[in-house]
């Protein structure tokens, strides 16, 4: 084993439209937010990772540059919705092969409104042409199958929005500070059946910014350190004869962490999870392990999801509620779980909070992270 | 000769769907000749046995319906008017083949019910050729 990775420092730009806002003025807010978080100069720094997808060439260096130019290797990360998270990963790595004692990450994009075309990019061909091609449908063509599976219903899905929106109302930085009710998400507009507009995650401009180090040199800024503690990374594997639109394998992935972190799903004790749509947290509190196949919907119905609840999941309003930029996204994920374990999560606070599990996921692969303090 | 030649309609398949027009229209996919695995898209290295340089093969036109939903709202640049069905076909050699479904009733559609390829026209490309598409619908009864 090498060395243990701290999160040492989080911070956030607020999450919303800031169409006047440079990348450079978010990305300075949360990295600022961060240093100061972790009690560190910018110039302690020793490498720096910027997860962004669609922000252009050099965003690392416009990014970082903003706080300082210390001549520290910059690395642009780009994994889709899960790129900061991925950033984190890498900059983890290093820590633990003994690269680097301090590291930093910022996520960062400002995006269009309206829907996300997913697949394909520019090759699309006639998944484009024909209208097939759509995030909000993927997320329905296997919401549709878990129906059909296990007789889900789509309350249930929706009720991860209606708790999505309570939490955000909670978080000063989400982009949606207002609950809404099941009565409102399904006669919101449909969009592609049985997800309806307010159970999309929106279009968000923002920053996340992380410090990690080194536990040694953690230990000289705090007693009492969070530790991302184990992580996994993977994309979508062929198996015969099976046909999915996981963007990875989610199980798996958390198998590994579990068994890695020496703790098992019932011990998680709050959880992040990547709702772009609301099926999302459905399936993944099964993928996760917190609920048996089949049983996600009733399980996010009845309440076990919600703060004090049996695991509670995306306590800062999610993606749904929170925003989802997407290059921000996984810094935003780390930055609410490591408040949550510090208690310092306000009125979101999961009393006692000691463990916690993260999935981010983005098209071309998913990072499962487990956090302890 | 010629300009009569330059001013006929052609049909044209549309771009990336691999589909094979004329008396038997089909989607044209990849078997491996190691281990009998069929892939479409058609692809060179096989993902089960990773031989290199699989065979070209037409796939069935038949098939079932594997997950479906209702697209209520357009994107730009498609060329589908929502409501449409987009489908997940589950085709009998293990392949799945995403669509649109036609000639069927939003409200009718089951996860499971047997479907047939169709081809039809999408669109007239910047030279005046017809750009054809593949859908599937419900098999008919006989």
């Amino acid at each position: 084993m090498g060395e243990r990775v701290v999160i040492l420092g989080v911070g956030l730009h607020p999450f919303g439209r800031h169409p006047d806002k440079s990348i450079g003025e978010l990305a300075r807010v949360a990295a600022l937010a961060a240093l100061k978080d972790a009690g560190v100069e910018f110039k302690d720094i020793e490498a720096g990772f910027c997860g962004h997808v669609v922000q252009g060439v050099g965003a690392g260096l416009r990014t970082f540059g903003e706080v300082g130019m210390t001549g520290i290797p910059i690395t642009n990360v780009e994994l889709a919705c899960a790129s900061s998270s991925r950033a984190a990963m890498l900059a983890a790595d290093a820590i633990v092969g003994g690269l680097y004692d301090l590291a930093m990450v910022i996520g960062i994009e400002k995006m269009q409104r309206g829907l996300l075309s997913g697949v394909g990019g520019a090759e699309g061909g006639y998944q484009s042409r024909m209208g097939i091609a759509l995030m909000p449908a993927l997320y329905a063509l296997m919401a549709q199958r878990h129906m059909h599976l296990y007789g889900t219903k789509h309350e249930h899905f929706a009720q991860a929005s209606v708790k999505a929106h309570r939490n955000g109302v909670l978080n000063p930085n989400a982009q949606y500070q207002k609950a809404i009710t099941l009565e409102d998400i399904l006669n919101s507009r449909m969009i592609a059946e049985p997800i309806t507009l307010y159970e999309c995650s929106p279009t968000t401009d923002g920053a996340s910014a992380v410090v990690l180090a080194s536990e040694k040199r953690a230990r000289q800024y705090t007693k009492d350190p969070v530790f991302m503690d184990t992580w996994a990374g993977g994309t979508p594997k062929y198996v015969r004869g099976e046909a999915d639109f996981l963007e990875g394998p989610n199980e798996m992935l958390a198998r590994k962490v579990y068994e890695e972190a020496g703790f098992g799903p019932e011990d998680v004790d709050v959880a992040q999870v990547h709702d772009a749509f609301s099926p999302g947290e459905v399936f993944l509190v099964e993928e996760l392990g917190f609920c048996p196949h089949g049983e996600g919907g009733p399980f996010v119905y009845e309440g076990n999801t919600e703060i004090g609840g049996r695991i509670p999941v995306n306590t800062d309003g999610g993606l749904l509620s929170r925003g989802h930029p997407i290059g921000a996204t996984g810094g935003a994920m780390i930055t609410e779980l490591t408040l949550q374990l510090r208690g310092q999560a306000g009125q979101r606070q999961v009393s006692g909070a000691k463990t916690a599990l993260m999935h981010n996921a983005g098209i071309g692969g998913v990072n499962v992270i487990a956090f302890k303090r | 000769m010629g300009t009569e030649a330059s001013t006929e309609r052609k049909q044209v398949s549309i771009r990336g769907a691999h589909l094979r027009l004329g008396e038997s229209p089909a989607l044209i996919g990849s078997r491996c000749p190691g281990c009998g695995e069929h892939f479409y898209p058609p692809r060179h290295v096989c993902l089960n046995c990773y031989q290199e340089g699989l065979d070209e093969v037409a796939l069935s036109t038949r098939g079932d319906l594997r997950s479906f939903t209702i697209a209520r709202m357009g994107l730009p640049g498609t060329a589908m008017t929502p409501p449409y069905v987009i489908a997940q076909v589950w085709l009998p050699e293990g392949v799945a083949v995403a669509t649109v479904l036609t000639d069927v009733d939003p409200e009718a559609v089951s996860i499971g019910m047997p479907l047939e390829l169709v081809v039809e026209k999408l669109s007239t490309d910047s030279e005046g050729n017809d750009v054809m598409t593949f859908k599937f619908r419900p098999v008919r009864e006989g």
